[in-house]
């Protein structure tokens, strides 16, 4: 390996005077679970993302991508970083025909960014993940993150069409179209989508645009209990209406967006309706009915509480929790059981048609972080619960000292492990790229 | 391309019979010769044998023994694609699904069903469709093709407008992949942690490997449908008319254009009501609560009117809707009214080209003096131009494949793309270097051979074939700042 002084002096060559960092407090804030870089590279455009690479790469350098940085706990800590890719400067739209329903960004755009453009035309695009519109679309793409508008418009996987990423060895790449039909080859986007910057890093991407309808309701409705909640979810999902959001919440949800007054046995369910004005009002007393024969007592439910549940959804530790759809309020009642034991305060958001069930956990005092025993204990029971129904647990945020005793992204089957190697060892067969982050430690 | 059949190697017939059974081998020449196309038939090509496995073991056992052999495999569902897919150019070994037709689960509260990928398409929806379940994806061959072949090209089809293409409703899948293994990919729970295999796996037309079952997602059959026949002038009207519900923040369930030519076609065959003489007509269908539609379809109505429309007809119930769908599904067996031979195209444009690919397409058709019938997919713009001739007059093929050539590269220099929802097959395998560079090439060479490192899963399929195996489309890398550092 080269000098690092003249690594530097490379990297400015290719970036840019100032666009590489290296002095020790910024690099310090750039660390992924304690493990410092050397630089902080801002590339200005994709061409030097290219550069770069292929500097990495004759150097052996680990690279770790960086959008908005609001996810970086998620997955293994890396097994080495050297580079920082912060691709925060990457943040054009680079092409936008409203008539189309089809934009091409930069990834380093924010989602907040992307939605002012769009909203101009009356267009969105429908990724709600948390912790909210600061993240990059490029961030939101590689961890495969999405919210509760995933029952009506999908994930990432069915909004990506194309995409531009950098191999491993810097050479840019294309997959995908720009139209919203095509299967002119494999489906590259599919591979990206969620591959956590360990394949390539994604520099842009063009998606695939909603329309934002012309009326909106929400409503939220408190249960006695899960059961009750948990059968009037299912009861619309076996209905012709079609909401665009339904989340199931616990008691700490649903206190997090103003319901007082709660015993801590209840659950709650929150559906919001976009569409024309009469359907929304048709929906809605659809709903009504539906709840009321459920036994549910509604309130409204603003826009802003559904970016406060977002919100909620923070703590030391956030988990993830996959399961069959059908079985969201099983899962929510198998959390509830496990938190009551421990002592631990939780916030939990589940996800109708999607199965995910997103918790927060905080302990009642000290610095909130739940103890390392119980925490180990609680996720090896609930996977060992799910595994049957092929469903996972994933902490999506733990601070190193915890990732030191627990598997954070838990087991992968051997056979799709298997694939997913030699996927790894094909196209970044040095490891250079977020090096032992992913799963099965790619 | 046709591919002269050997005869089977004895040996392998009887292995490929110790697997399936005897009476799930075909090897005489004329049992074979069944195999030797899909719908595309300029691409002939039988296989030396062909099985029909009936479990995903047996799968798995014949692609193990294809592969110590060296054998290709051609995986084959209701041989309805249109691309040269289903065929084998360097015979080897097709496996059929036809055996492997049957529901294996249909779990509505998952929403959800799992089927072995020899079924018809149409006939999981036949069986969900009583509980208020439908499978999505509706290519217009729905009532033969197999779902294991929708999931392989990635079908569409009208409706996937609103509904997205069959990727989007594949929820996991159990394949044989080239290198032998059985695996399961997905599943019923739709978050998982990993790569996306099963997105990578749809559409990949058998070159990774083949599949033994699908788990695909239903859809609650919505509350209330509402087809609209709008006839236009021109096309370019028509193609305003797109435009405008689009913009009004409208995405009808499927909207369709038809040319006069095509017309004309359709009501001197099935007779379906369009009327006659119009330049063009749009067949619009919007479905989902009562409430919404209703508000949508007098939107529609009235930006049909607006963009010049000479007649705009809403289906007064069931028998008329169906009649005017009827047209539109049978309209390629309609072509066979206007000529006697044609070229399919797949290619689509960025929706708000459609004005200046129909006025370049008038032109090509024009230059080189064949007729061009249209029906197709204007809501996502993806064009289906059918190019007429007649084999049997000197040069007319050849005139007929440059309209074709010519047509794509229209379509890709107004940012398109070659295929929408036939996919590549032998037929478009050549064309992919115009729309990808050589990066792109070798990125999908690599990723095929990950999962088929001998390279026998459908050879000559999907990518275009290159003297080094795959090994070519060698990307240049960027160059690092010359003794900078050092």
């Amino acid at each position: 390996m080269s000098p690092p002084a003249a690594i530097t002096r490379a990297l400015e060559e290719i970036a840019g005077l100032g666009s590489v960092l290296t002095d020790p407090a910024a690099l310090a804030a750039a660390a992924v679970d304690g493990v410092v870089p050397r630089w902080i590279v801002r590339p200005p455009a994709v061409e030097p993302v290219a550069r770069v690479l292929a500097l990495a790469a004759a150097e052996s350098l680990a690279v770790s991508p960086r959008g908005a940085g609001t996810s970086l706990a998620l997955g293994y800590p890396p097994r080495r970083l050297d580079l920082v890719l912060d691709l925060g400067r990457l943040d054009a739209v680079l092409d936008y025909v409203p008539e189309d329903m089809v934009a091409s960004v930069q990834c380093g755009v924010s989602l907040d960014a992307l939605a002012g453009r769009l909203g101009q035309h009356g267009q969105r695009l429908p990724l709600d993940p948390a912790p909210g519109g600061g993240r990059s679309v490029g961030g939101v793409l590689a961890t495969a993150a999405s919210g509760p508008l995933r029952l009506r418009y999908g994930t990432g996987r069915d909004l990506l069409l194309g995409v531009r990423f950098v191999q491993a060895d810097g050479v840019t790449t294309w997959g995908g179209a720009r139209v919203v039909k095509s299967v002119t080859g494999y489906d590259v986007p599919k591979l990206l989508v969620g591959s956590l910057g360990t394949l390539g890093i994604l520099v842009e991407a063009t998606v695939r645009l909603h329309p934002v309808p012309p009326a909106w309701g929400g409503w939220r409705w408190v249960f006695d209990a899960i059961p009750p909640a948990a059968s009037f979810m299912a009861a619309v999902i076996d209905s012709p209406l079609q909401p665009e959001r339904m989340v199931l919440l616990d008691v700490g949800a649903a206190r997090a967006i103003g319901e007082s007054g709660l015993s801590g046995r209840e659950s709650a369910v929150a559906i919001s309706v976009a569409s024309a004005a009469e359907a929304v009002t048709a929906q809605r007393e659809a709903l009504m009915a539906l709840a009321a024969r459920h036994g549910g007592r509604v309130s409204e439910m603003g826009a802003g509480d559904w970016s406060r549940l977002s919100g909620a959804l923070a703590g030391p530790i956030v988990i993830r929790l996959a399961g069959e759809p059908a079985r969201l309020g099983p899962w929510l009642a198998a959390l509830e059981h496990v938190a009551r034991d421990g002592g631990i305060e939780l916030v939990s958001v589940g996800e109708a048609g999607g199965g995910v069930l997103r918790a927060a956990l905080r302990a009642p005092d000290g610095d909130g972080l739940p103890a390392a025993a119980w925490l180990a204990g609680a996720v090896s029971g609930l996977r060992a619960a799910l595994a049957p129904e092929g469903g996972s647990l994933v902490v999506e945020r733990a601070p190193r000292a915890v990732k030191d005793t627990v598997d954070v992204w838990g087991p992968i089957a051997p056979e799709p492990l298997a694939i997913m190697r030699r996927l790894k060892a094909e196209f970044d067969p040095a490891g250079i790229l977020n090096p032992g982050r992913f799963v099965g430690g790619l | 391309m046709p591919a002269e059949s050997t005869a089977p190697d004895p040996s392998l017939v009887r292995a490929l019979e110790d697997i399936v059974g005897s009476r799930g081998v075909v090897a005489s020449p004329e049992g074979r010769l069944t195999y030797e196309c899909d719908m595309h038939t300029f691409y002939k090509g039988a296989p030396d044998v062909v099985v029909l496995p009936e479990s995903a073991e047996q799968v798995a056992a014949l692609v193990r023994l294809c592969r110590e052999r060296g054998v290709p495999i051609v995986p084959r569902g209701s041989g309805t694609g249109l691309i040269g897919g289903a065929m084998a150019p360097r015979g080897g070994v097709m496996v059929s699904m036809t055996r492997m037709n049957r529901i294996l689960e249909v779990d509505l509260p998952n929403r959800c069903a799992t089927v072995q990928p020899g079924l018809i398409n149409l006939w999981l929806s036949n069986a969900t469709r009583p509980s208020g379940w439908f499978f999505a994806p509706d290519p217009s061959s729905q009532m033969v093709s197999s779902i294991g072949g929708n999931a392989s090209t990635n079908a569409g089809g009208p409706h996937c407008l609103k509904y997205g293409i069959t990727v989007n409703h594949v929820l996991g899948l159990q394949v044989v992949t080239g290198a032998g293994e059985l695996v399961w990919l997905g599943g019923k729970v739709p978050e998982r942690p990993g790569y996306d295999l099963t997105g990578v796996m749809v559409g990949a037309e058998g070159t990774l490997g083949l599949l033994t079952a699908v788990i695909v997602r239903l859809t609650h059959v919505p509350e209330a449908v509402r087809t609209l026949l709008a006839s236009f002038a021109s096309i370019e009207d028509a193609s305003e008319a797109v435009s405008a519900i689009v913009a009004a923040g409208i995405i009808p369930a499927a909207l369709e254009m038809i040319d006069d030519v095509m017309v004309r076609a359709i009501e001197e065959g099935v007779g379906a009501g369009y009327p006659k003489g119009a330049g063009a007509v749009l067949l619009i269908e919007l479905d989902g609560p009562r409430a919404e539609i209703e508000a949508q379809s007098a939107r529609v109505e009235s930006l049909c009117w607006s963009h010049a429309a000479l007649e705009v007809r809403v289906a007064a119930d069931e028998a008329e809707r169906a009649l005017l769908w009827k047209g539109r599904k049978e309209a390629a067996g309609a072509v066979g009214r206007l000529t006697p031979n044609w070229l399919l195209q797949d290619a689509v444009v960025p929706r708000s080209r459609l004005p200046q690919i129909m006025r370049e397409m008038q032109a090509i058709q024009q230059r080189h003096g064949l007729v061009l019938a249209n029906v197709f997919h204007a809501g996502d713009g993806n064009l289906h131009p059918i190019i007429c001739y007649d084999e049997r007059n000197p040069g007319e093929l050849e005139r007929a494949k440059q309209v074709n050539e010519e047509l794509l590269h229209a379509c890709l220099a107004l940012g398109g793309t070659v295929t929408g929802e036939h996919g590549v097959g032998l037929d478009k395998a050549k064309n992919l270097p115009h729309q990808f560079a050589d990066a792109d090439l070798n990125f999908m060479a690599r990723l095929r051979r990950v999962f088929d490192p001998h390279g026998i899963m459908n050879p000559d399929k999907l990518l275009p074939s290159h003297p080094a195996c795959g090994e070519g489309f060698r990307p240049a890398r960027p160059e690092l700042p010359r003794g900078a550092w050092v």
